[in-house]
């Protein structure tokens, strides 16, 4: 390797060990754009449908619950927990926004979905930061109560979403693209800014990587720990308002599974689950690979349970490139 | 506090007295130890001698049962880690200090980033440009600050570790085997840093179980056995026979 302390700083290792610091860094972007332009280039060649204007505005439609929550999960993930209640909270803020706006307020209705997110999200935080316990354990009982009580308050239902404040947040047009694309948008960029420029992203990092180091720095590692799964809560209620409003529906059984794929778009965007490495543009790029796939496949006219395995398949090619490629490249030391 | 009560007599670190009961073992009984500005200490006994204990006690990790702990006079017995360290008291623990993901500026800014506070955002270069000084302050050569740690050597880390506790301007650094799992150069870097930041004035306590380093950075010896003072002897006085020999109680 090319860090010896001798090296004077102009030398020619250096900027190799620059550039390789560079790869090691963007591997998981890089590796995953890569697999995104194949698709891309595969789908457009192989149906007429999908390099069209149409498709594409409506694909980047469909991925933008995926891209939000994907991004709050990167945080999660980075400090090396999980948050498996997602999905549930997805469904249960669907179902609350679409009863609450049919025998009142539409507004209320929003805000209730959203603090409905924060609130679980809240208590997901607290018990594994505070109560010690792990994440995956209360986001596992979490998912199984939230959606229980989702099916509970509508019987099983779904209820049509009417207003006119509410559907727009689904299906409103701004410049070509609809709603829920320029508020992934927004979302990436914010998550962006904080994952790598402010001094909460360095401590997500940190607590991920060794939170004995940061706690030893001064560093509540607790209220980082809480901050993270909070904020998916949120984010994962944000969907379910998303969902629902596209869909001019709450149904309490939207998300489901829908967990699932916002890990899998995380960990294709190179954030290691084990923590102290993520991506939000890898997440983002993660999440719209999925779509694609899913997008792809429709328009080949494949069986729509193809869908599902070939995600699964990806996945699996996706971590084995990371892990092997990634120990030869970064010549990790441990 | 009044100032100028301190003359410069007054040792750094006054350790008196101390005893500690682990269940049935009595781990120390009664240790005095004393430190002076910028004096470097090898503190040497053998396993189970108490090093470590009394230095997790001066770092405010473990609590005396009985005992006297002053640092430039005033009293720090028992009032935890976070006081210890507000008294000026830093301990370099090896493989604990550093997170391998954060890059060499961000692990010695951690917990104290520079931001602009309206946009909160983090001061990227300003820390890169002040991490490169303090490292070349150190003489401590590493040109690329951007460099995450984990693709480092082992002995970069420790000059990496022991200077971020260095920005810190403690009055004591507590260093426990720095040098153990070290290549001989990195060894001969990491003793040059100790002779760096006690010529700052900064109070070395050095346990360490490579005996041939003391001998090239303490300015005295304290030898514990079971628990006891043992001897107390400079270099000069002594060669590697002699320390061994103390080390084993006689």
């Amino acid at each position: 390797m090319s860090t010896e302390t001798v090296t004077p700083p102009t030398g020619r290792a250096d900027r190799r060990g620059a550039r390789q610091d560079f790869v090691h860094r963007n591997f998981g972007v890089l590796s995953i754009s890569a697999v995104l332009a194949v698709l891309f280039v595969f789908f457009s060649v192989q149906t007429d449908a999908f390099l069209t204007t149409n498709n594409l505005v409506n694909v980047a439609r469909q991925v933008a619950p995926t891209v939000v929550v994907a991004v709050a999960m990167t945080f999660v993930i980075t400090t090396g927990n999980i948050d498996l209640s997602v999905g549930s909270i997805l469904g249960l803020s669907a179902a609350a926004l679409a009863i609450v706006a049919e025998s009142g307020s539409a507004v209320v209705a929003l805000v209730l979905a959203l603090v409905l997110g924060l609130g679980i999200g809240l208590v997901n935080g607290a018990l594994t930061a505070f109560g010690k316990l792990q994440s995956f354990i209360v986001t596992l009982a979490a998912l199984t109560a939230v959606r229980g009580l989702a099916l509970l308050i509508t019987d099983g239902y779904s209820t049509p979403i009417t207003s006119d404040f509410l559907l727009p947040i689904g299906n409103g047009r701004l410049a070509g693209l609809y709603t829920p694309t320029w508020i992934a948008v927004v979302v990436v960029a914010a998550g962006w800014y904080v994952f790598n420029h402010t001094r909460f992203g360095r401590y997500v990092v940190a607590v991920g990587s060794n939170a004995e180091s940061l706690r030893r720095a001064g560093v509540d590692v607790r209220r980082i720990q809480l901050a993270v799964l909070t904020l998916t809560g949120l984010v994962a209620g944000l969907a379910g308002v998303i969902t629902a409003a596209r869909l001019a529906s709450g149904s309490s059984n939207s998300g489901t599974l829908f967990e699932l794929e916002v890990i899998t778009a995380v960990v294709l965007g190179g954030t290691a689950l084990m923590g102290g490495k993520g991506s939000i543009i890898g997440s983002a790029i993660g999440a719209v690979t999925l779509g694609v796939i899913s997008n792809g496949l429709v328009l080949l006219r494949v069986d729509v349970y193809w869908v599902p395995i070939t995600q699964g398949l990806i996945l699996i090619v996706a971590i084995l490139l990371n892990a092997r490629l990634f120990s030869g490249i970064s010549g990790q030391r441990t | 506090m009044t100032s100028g009560t301190r003359d410069l007599s007054t040792p750094r670190v006054e350790m008196r007295g101390i005893r500690k009961r682990f269940g049935a073992l009595e781990v120390l009984r009664g240790v005095d130890l004393t430190v002076g500005r910028g004096e470097v200490v090898g503190l040497v006994g053998d396993n189970g001698a108490g090093k470590s204990t009394l230095m997790k006690m001066l770092a405010g990790a473990v609590v005396p049962d009985s005992g006297e702990i002053r640092v430039d006079g005033t009293a720090l017995t028992g009032s935890g880690p976070r006081a210890a360290r507000a008294a000026g008291i830093e301990m370099v623990y090896q493989d604990l200090a550093l997170c391998n993901d954060v890059d060499v500026a961000g692990n010695l800014f951690l917990g104290r980033e520079i931001y602009r506070p309206l946009s909160r955002r983090l001061d990227h270069k300003r820390m890169h440009e002040e991490a490169a000084k303090d490292l070349a302050t150190l003489h401590i050569r590493i040109s690329d600050t951007r460099q995450l740690v984990a693709t480092m050597s082992g002995g970069q880390r420790q000059a990496i570790a022991i200077a971020r506790a260095v920005t810190f301007e403690p009055k004591v650094l507590v260093l426990d085997e720095p040098t153990a799992a070290l290549a001989a150069r990195e060894v001969e870097m990491t003793l040059q840093l100790i002779r760096d930041v006690s010529t700052r004035g900064v109070s070395v306590v050095l346990i360490t179980h490579r005996l041939q380093d003391l001998f090239e950075v303490a300015d005295r010896f304290v030898v514990l056995y079971e628990g006891v003072n043992h001897r107390q002897m400079t270099p000069s006085e002594t060669d590697l026979g002699g320390l061994v020999t103390a080390m084993m109680g006689k």
